[in-house]
């Protein structure tokens, strides 16, 4: 039996290591991706005051630490049984929007926009986003910069701090904003979407006006028929701050709708041999292993799913471009996983819009921003879109209000078994006989990419780009040819 | 020199924390040292859980930047403290992760000079290592061995700007 090892991976945060077994034939038998599991996080809160939840939690992911305090502090509010100010949760939900454009605006640029814009096939060393910048000019270097500033600068004038925010409280924030922030905060947002129509357009004219892009978005290699779950509003649309978490199946049909608080009854986890990391699954429909179909329980949460679960998007601009997206690619559900690219950019609109909603609410300024708790603590759920996925919290506490238990269910977790699938149908399509194409390690990338994926979840930062390795092993499992980048 | 130090990590991820801590005391023993009337200007230190774009942002304004961060090598003892700069970094795959959701720090610092964004230079990126092996685990303690190598780093970061 062949083995081929790719590790790590590029442009992945954390630790990602794949093997891929050949069978005797020389094809694809089997694929691992294995994820070295942060562990002890569940030890380390409890005993903890639960109010501090929001500003530890945030510390567990170096990418989306905003989504885990938002999380958490819907749990936090959940454990005191507090229905915070309509101030409070529209604040919450303006830094949230913020943060969204800021993190969808990086992933396209820098992580998974160059794949498209500088081509599959484009050397790895210029598949980045300064080869983006050579190839699309200084301008649009200039304007994610801007973008990302301005996100920061939302985060901290509602949360703060920049990145990890930290106003957030049982019954709802420490803090408001005054006027004139408010007016800051407009001109931003106004920004915001002009940028967010920008890249839609960049997208437009690079991707979908490409066939062979557009054939590739298209085709069976990136293609699974799953369930797609997200958070909805009260009339379906897309929501990443509040709502009711919404499955829906492979033929697009509602499977179920639940509050955040009854998740433990819809969502299982499948435990797998080689891998610390478990496996969420929809217990209901039960875990077929990793497979297609209707009667897999396999879901996807990602900004493609959200669109697949929702009716619509609430804001006009972004509802205009998410009608033109099923029309372009032809019905809905769409399981193509490279358009979850393209949903990105029409999230990326829709919380440009919102943020400007937001800003202009008579409420937005009111000091009403906070309730005192009067209920004596128990547990809670609290559930967000995280970028990159549905993210659970839950806590158990003593009638203290201290942390007797722990549960999270972290964006990327969810998508573990799409993104195992996915990897090895892309593998699959690559190696023939023994016969491993050159891109192989570029189109299996591609494949995890579009999911957005951060395992690791730390927030570690030596500096440096992940190296790729590939060593493909014989059948004795000796190296027979080893293949790298980025390894000097 | 305007020059600006780092401490880099996750204070909750046990060794992933050291750069916070080697901030911390740089911060107090700068602090005892420094005479009343001193002339040269004072670096500022900072903690930061960051890489990529939003380290480079965070490098706007200053000339030199000295980062102290945990490095997994695997092939040095733990604790161990080495010293290069970001134009040198000795292995690119030495870095136990790179925050590579978005872009390398030196692919950051491109791109933020094109943007006409002051930034210091690649060889004034000065980077404090440190070998760290308990990454994976919440915990706000270091392992004794990356414990004891605090004064080191310490001194060594004090030998650079001095």
């Amino acid at each position: 039996m062949q083995r081929i090892t790719i590790d790590p991976i590029t442009r992945l945060e954390g630790h990602g290591k794949i093997e891929i077994f050949l069978n005797d034939a020389g094809n694809v038998a089997n694929t691992y991706f294995q994820i070295p599991e942060l562990r002890g996080f569940e030890r380390f809160c409890v005993g903890r005051p639960v109010e501090e939840m929001p500003l530890l939690t945030n510390r567990i992911c170096g990418v989306c630490p905003e989504a885990h305090h938002m999380a958490a502090a819907k749990a936090v509010d959940a454990v005191y049984h507090v229905d915070i100010p309509s101030t409070a949760k529209k604040l919450r939900e303006l830094l949230y929007m913020a943060f969204y454009c800021t993190d969808h605006t990086t992933h396209f640029y820098a992580l998974g926009g160059p794949d498209f814009i500088m081509g599959p096939d484009a050397p790895v060393a210029e598949r980045n986003i300064l080869g983006v910048i050579h190839k699309v000019g200084l301008e649009i270097g200039g304007k994610v910069i801007q973008m990302r500033k301005y996100g920061h600068t939302v985060v901290e004038m509602i949360g703060g701090r920049k990145v990890h925010p930290c106003t957030s409280i049982p019954g709802g924030l420490t803090k408001g904003i005054t006027e004139e922030q408010r007016l800051e905060i407009e001109k931003m947002g106004r920004w915001a979407i002009e940028f967010a129509q920008f890249s839609l357009q960049a997208f437009n004219d690079i991707v979908l006006g490409n066939p062979q892009y557009v054939d590739l978005i298209l085709g069976d290699i990136y293609a699974h028929q799953t369930y797609y779950m997200g958070l909805v509003d009260a009339n379906n649309k897309v929501n990443f701050y509040d709502g009711k978490v919404r499955v829906v199946g492979p033929d697009g049909k509602e499977f179920v709708k639940y509050e955040p608080k009854d998740y433990a009854a819809n969502i299982a986890e499948h435990v797998e041999p080689w891998t610390y990391l478990k496996f969420p699954y929809l217990k209901n429909v039960g875990w077929k292993g990793f497979v297609d179909g209707p009667d897999s329980g396999v879901y996807m949460a990602t900004p493609l799913s959200r669109l697949n679960t929702s009716d619509g998007m609430a804001t006009p601009l972004a509802q205009a471009e998410y009608e033109k997206f099923y029309a372009t690619l032809k019905g809905k559900p769409v399981h193509q996983r490279l358009a979850i690219h393209w949903a990105r950019l029409i999230e990326l609109l829709y919380a440009a819009e919102h943020w400007v909603e937001l800003a202009t609410d008579p409420e937005i300024t009111s000091p009403n921003f906070h309730v005192i708790p009067t209920e004596k603590p128990t547990e809670g759920v609290g559930i967000v879109e995280a970028p990159r996925g549905t993210l659970t919290h839950h806590y158990w506490t003593d009638e203290r209000g201290v942390v007797t238990k722990v549960n999270l269910i972290v964006g990327t977790t969810n998508n573990y078994a799409p993104i195992t699938m996915s990897i090895k149908k892309a593998a699959a399509s690559l190696i023939k006989e023994g016969n491993v194409n050159e891109g192989l390690l570029n189109m299996v990338e591609m494949a995890f990419r579009a999911y957005d994926p951060c395992f690791g979840c730390a927030t570690h930062a030596l500096p440096g780009q992940m190296p790729l390795q590939v060593t493909i092993h014989d059948a004795s499992g000796n190296p027979v040819k080893v293949l790298k980048q980025f390894v000097d | 020199m305007k020059t600006l130090i780092i401490g880099l990590g996750n204070p909750i991820l046990g060794d992933d924390g050291v750069g916070w801590v080697v901030a911390e005391e740089l911060r107090a023993a700068l602090a005892q040292s420094r005479l009343p009337g001193s002339s040269s200007e004072a670096p500022e230190i900072d903690c930061a859980s960051l890489g990529g774009l939003s380290l480079m942002e965070r490098l706007t304004g200053s000339e030199r930047a000295i980062l102290v961060d945990s490095i997994f090598t695997g092939n040095k003892p733990v604790g161990t403290v080495s010293q290069f700069t970001l134009e040198e970094l000795p292995d690119l795959s030495a870095g136990h992760s790179a925050s590579a959701h978005d872009t390398s720090l030196r692919n950051a610092l491109a791109i933020g000079r094109s943007m006409d964004i002051r930034l210091p230079a690649d060889q004034d990126v000065l980077i404090v290592a440190i070998e760290a092996e308990a990454v994976y685990d919440f915990s706000q303690e270091l392992s004794p061995a990356v414990a004891a190598a605090v004064p080191l780093a310490v001194q060594a970061v004090l030998n650079l700007i001095d």
